[in-house]
Formats: C-alpha cells, structure tokens, sequence
C-alpha cells in the first residue's frame, strides 16, 4: 500500500481561535517500512494519523492510496479500506469490554464477513502468535495491560492489512512490556512485510524505525 | 419494560375481562325481547334496582299483545346467601326459571360429565349450579347445600364458558320465589316474537298497553351497553398509548446513555471499518432483547396481577382462576402486547442507533483527551 499525502492540513475551532492540529504536511509512505513519528504533547501526531488512516478528514490537501484521492470515496468505500487493508492500535487498546480475547481477535473478521471457522481458526493462530495462547477466553478486565496491547495487535492483524497504524502503542505500558511490544511490531513489519506506522514519544520505537519524522505544532519534519 | 408490561396486561385484561362478560350476557336472551318493570334500568341480562313485576297478570297481558309466541318469566337475584354468608355483586347470582323452560333460556347448555339432570317438578328443592361456583364451594351432583336458610340438592353442574352461569345457581321459579321471599313477583319476562315479526314492534305496543313495563329490544339492550364499553375501549387504548409512549422515551433516554457510555467501543468498531448498518443492527438488536426479556417478564407478572385483581374483584380463590388463566388473558392478547413491546423497543432505539453510527475514533479521542 502506498500512502502520499500532499499539504494534509487539518484546522479545528476551539471558541473564537482556530487551531492548526496538522499544518501542509507532505508525507509518503512505502510499503514495508516502520515508521515512527515523534512529537510532543498537541503536536498533531493522533491528528495525522487519524488522517493517514481515513477516521478523519482534512480541511484542505489530499491524501493519496495508491494513487487515488480517497476524498473522492464514498464513506463506505473508507470503511472497506479501513477493514480490509489497514489495522488500528490504540494507545488504551480500546478492546471491546464484553468480548473475550479471542472474540475481540474475531471480531474485524466477522465485520469482513469470514466464514466463523475461518475466524476462529485465524484468531487462535494470532494470539498463540502474540504469546496469549493461554489467555483465549479472558476478558480484557482479565487481561494486564501488556496482555491488552497483545490482543489489540492481534485484532489490528486479523484481516492481514498493508499497514499498522499505531497511536501510542506503548503509552500505557511498563518499559519491559513497551520493549516486548516494540518488538512485536518489529517482527510484524519484518516478517508479514507490513508497514508499520507509529506515533509516539518512546525513543525505544525511534531506535527501531526505518524512517523517523518529528512533528511540532503541525509541521512534519524527516530526521532520518 | 416489564412493568410498563405489567401493567399494560394487568389493566387491559381486566377491563377486558368485564367487557367481555357484560358483552356476552345477552347470549342468553339472544333474539328475545326482555320486559322490565320501569323503575329497572336494565345492564344487558341483569335488572338493576328492586322493581318487581306481577308475574301472572303482566305475563297474561304480554300474551295478548299481537306477535307474541311465548313468554318466560324470571326471578333474577344478586347478592345471594351462601351458608350463611351474603355473597357480594357480581359474583354470584340465582336465576329462577319455570322448569319446562329451562331449555329456551339455557339453550343446549350441558351437564358437566354428563352426570344429573335438569330440576323437572317446580315444588322440588333441586337446581343446578355454576361450574366456578361447584369448584370454589367442592360442591358435587347430589350434595346438599344451604342458599338463604334453605337446603337445596345439587342435581347437576352446568357445563359453560359464560361467565354469568358459571357463577349462576339456576331454580325452579317458585323455589326461587320461595327462597327470595317475591311469591308470584318476577322481575324480568322473556318475551320470543313470532318469526318474522319484528321486536321494536313489539316492544312498542308492550309499553302502549301494560304501562309499568320497559320492553326492550335486543339492539336496545347493546346499544344501552355499547357506548359504556365503547368508553371503557377508549380508556384502555389512552392507558396503553400513555405507557407505550413512556417505555419508548424511557428506552431511548436509557440507550441514548449506553451508547454515550459506550462511545469508545463505537467509536472503535467504526475505525476498525464496521459498516454502518452493522452498528445501527447492534443498537436496535440490544433494544429489541430489552423489549423480548421485559415483555416476556412483564406477560408473566401481568397475568399473574390480572388474577390477583379478578380473584380481589371477585372474592373467588386465586387458585380457582389459574386454569382459566388464557381466558382472562387470552394468548392472542399477550401475544399483541408482547408484539408492541418489542416493536416500541426497536423504534426506542432508532435515535441512539443512529447516533451510534456517528460515533468517530477521531472525535472520541480528541474529547477525551
């Protein structure tokens, strides 16, 4: 999958002033590549990727998937794009409370319409994967917040996307389990071939990244 | 859901319930005309206020007016005395009818089991009784029992669905004259016209010539009831209208929270790409199982409050209704409101659905942070 975005601006209005979260940023991304993009606190890193991942729209500038300007799709057209070729990580994992593991892994599955033995099949293969082949029917109360991350990243690969879009995977985590994260999403990258593209403030991600971008009230800037 | 269930059911059964008795209480004097004295206002089959009739001669004088084929007359009581105990209204009544006409008032009514007969000599001491009444009271073909001081004999138990005879004790005329201290009084006459000859007819010249009577057809007669029921209809309506139109603003306040709370995981299920009509299908599928779980609950509860309220209104032991529970409510009542409660539910959550589906990753996170 190849992501190009072309002076991606997006403006919010906060009472009277008007806020510039992400400010003509040009970007193009690669498949397979890790990238990470660093930035302090309301520096629009959660702005941009919401952007590069279609949850939001720009206020001016184009985002470009393979060439397509995916303001020309329609809002399903997203949602199918979003399914089917990209995967989320959030920083509070955002597991859906009432499922179990492996139901939380089946469920973009189930959205995409797999066959359920499929879905269970492929579930069981992602979480014996991230290492919680022994946590399967544990709710995510059940779950320490490593354990969380893992599900969630099996959850973001379920429909074997082109792309990882991570938004502070390691925000919530312990150093150990930060670092077993990073590599997990190393591996993912080298090993599925998939892109990986991470916001973040952990310098353990920056030393793993291909490509490393800092970001300052909206402006996107390449550091190697 | 349940309770607004609850009580939908309760009070709709229950007024129907009397409905429906009052309603078919003209079965028994189907095609007839009825005559009254007129200081009697007259509820479908039942005389309300003590006036009497004169049983011989206004019978003679009904006879000879022009297109009558045969009178019956009746002595209807209510309350009455059951081993001592007044029997409070409506629960049981006594109806004496002269013995070669039991037929043309009770039609093809049969014996329970087929066991007794019907009292053939007017001197005798035997009647039949009720099938609701036998059962509250244990009492069997051959027993004894003491009405107003004075011990009759069961000698059958009438077999019917209609609610008036099931709690009727049915005796020879004079018996029940006897019994209710009215020698030779009656309170109503059954009047059946010649075939052909129209009752308004009749009725007219009845109350031309015998002028202490009020001859009544039987339209008169439903339409006397009808705007009554037809009030009562129309409250019943209001009440279940008022309680639906609550449960669907109660539903979406309560949805319309859950889905608030629930933000996050909307908000996910849309990043991860779930189609919209898959979250709008979850809202209203959680909707439709609050209304399933709560009208089912709410059926039970209701049917159960609905014999309560006939056993309280009645004085009759609440065991004795339960088998009868699909007539007081029947199954295709409960089977309405279960319908309309589930069908509130998912219109209830319409609104939170939609909104559901509006939830964005990007916004949630945005106002959470």
């Amino acid at each position: 999958m190849k992501i190009r975005t072309t002076d991606l601006t997006r403006t919010y209005r906060l009472g009277s002033s008007e806020i510039i979260a992400v400010n003509k940023v040009n970007l193009e991304v690669r498949d397979p590549t890790f990238i990470a993009v660093v930035g302090p606190s309301g520096s629009g890193k959660s702005t941009l990727l919401n952007l590069i991942g279609l949850n939001d729209y720009p206020t001016s500038g184009k985002i470009l998937i393979d060439d397509a300007d995916v303001s020309l799709l329609s809002s399903g057209e997203r949602r199918k794009i979003r399914l089917f070729r990209m995967g989320f990580v959030f920083q509070t994992f955002n597991l859906l409370p009432t499922l179990n593991a492996l139901e939380n892994v089946e469920l973009p599955m189930a959205l995409a319409g797999k066959p359920r033995k499929e879905q269970r099949e492929n579930a069981l293969k992602l979480l014996e994967a991230v290492g919680l082949g022994n946590r399967l029917f544990h709710r995510p109360k059940e779950l320490s917040m490593g354990e969380m991350q893992r599900v969630a990243i099996a959850r973001a690969l379920a429909n074997n996307p082109e792309i990882i879009i991570a938004d502070e995977p390691t925000g919530e985590l312990d150093s150990k389990t930060a670092k077993e994260i990073i590599t997990l999403l190393f591996d993912i990258n080298r090993r599925q071939k998939t892109t990986v593209i991470v916001v973040t403030h952990d310098e353990k991600i920056v030393d793993v990244a291909d490509t490393i971008y800092t970001i300052l009230d909206g402006r996107l800037k390449l550091e190697g | 859901m349940a309770l607004a269930t609850t009580f939908v059911i309760a009070v709709g059964a229950t007024t129907m319930r009397y409905t429906t008795v009052i309603k078919e209480m003209n079965v028994l004097f189907s095609g007839q005309v009825m005559v009254v004295s007129n200081k009697s206002i007259i509820i479908q089959a039942i005389p309300i206020g003590g006036g009497m009739l004169p049983q011989n001669s206004t019978e003679r004088k009904i006879q000879n007016v022009t297109g009558v084929e045969k009178t019956v007359p009746i002595l209807f009581v209510t309350p009455i005395d059951i081993g001592g105990i007044l029997q409070p209204v409506p629960v049981n009544f006594s109806m004496g009818i002269p013995v070669e006409d039991w037929q043309l008032i009770l039609g093809p009514t049969p014996l329970k089991g087929n066991i007794g007969h019907f009292p053939t000599t007017e001197s005798s001491n035997e009647v039949v009784v009720g099938a609701s009444l036998a059962d509250q009271y244990n009492w069997t073909v051959g027993k004894r029992i003491l009405v107003s001081s004075y011990e009759l004999e069961i000698a059958g138990i009438l077999d019917t669905k209609l609610a008036l005879l099931n709690r009727c004790i049915v005796m020879p005329l004079k018996l029940t004259q006897e019994i209710y201290k009215y020698p030779g009084s009656v309170n109503i006459i059954t009047v059946k016209p010649l075939q052909g000859y129209p009752q308004k007819n009749l009725t007219d010249t009845i109350e031309k010539q015998i002028p202490y009577v009020s001859a009544l057809t039987e339209d008169e007669r439903n339409d006397m009831i009808q705007p009554i029921l037809a009030q009562v209809e129309t409250w019943n309506l209001g009440i279940q209208t008022v309680v639906f139109i609550m449960s669907l603003i109660l539903v979406m306040t309560v949805t319309l929270m859950s889905v608030s709370e629930r933000r996050r995981d909307f908000a996910t299920l849309d990043a991860m790409g779930a189609p919209l009509n898959h979250v709008f299908r979850l809202v209203i599928l959680e909707t439709s199982l609050i209304g399933i779980l709560g009208g089912a609950i709410g059926i039970f509860f209701g049917s159960l409050t609905a014999l309560v309220l006939a056993s309280l209104y009645t004085s009759i032991p609440l065991a004795q209704f339960f088998p009868s529970i699909f007539e007081i409510v029947p199954p295709l009542y409960m089977l309405e409101i279960f319908a309309a409660i589930v069908i509130v539910c998912c219109f209830g959550g319409v609104i939170p659905a939609i909104n559901a589906t509006r939830m964005r990753i990007a916004e949630v996170l945005r106002a959470e942070y």
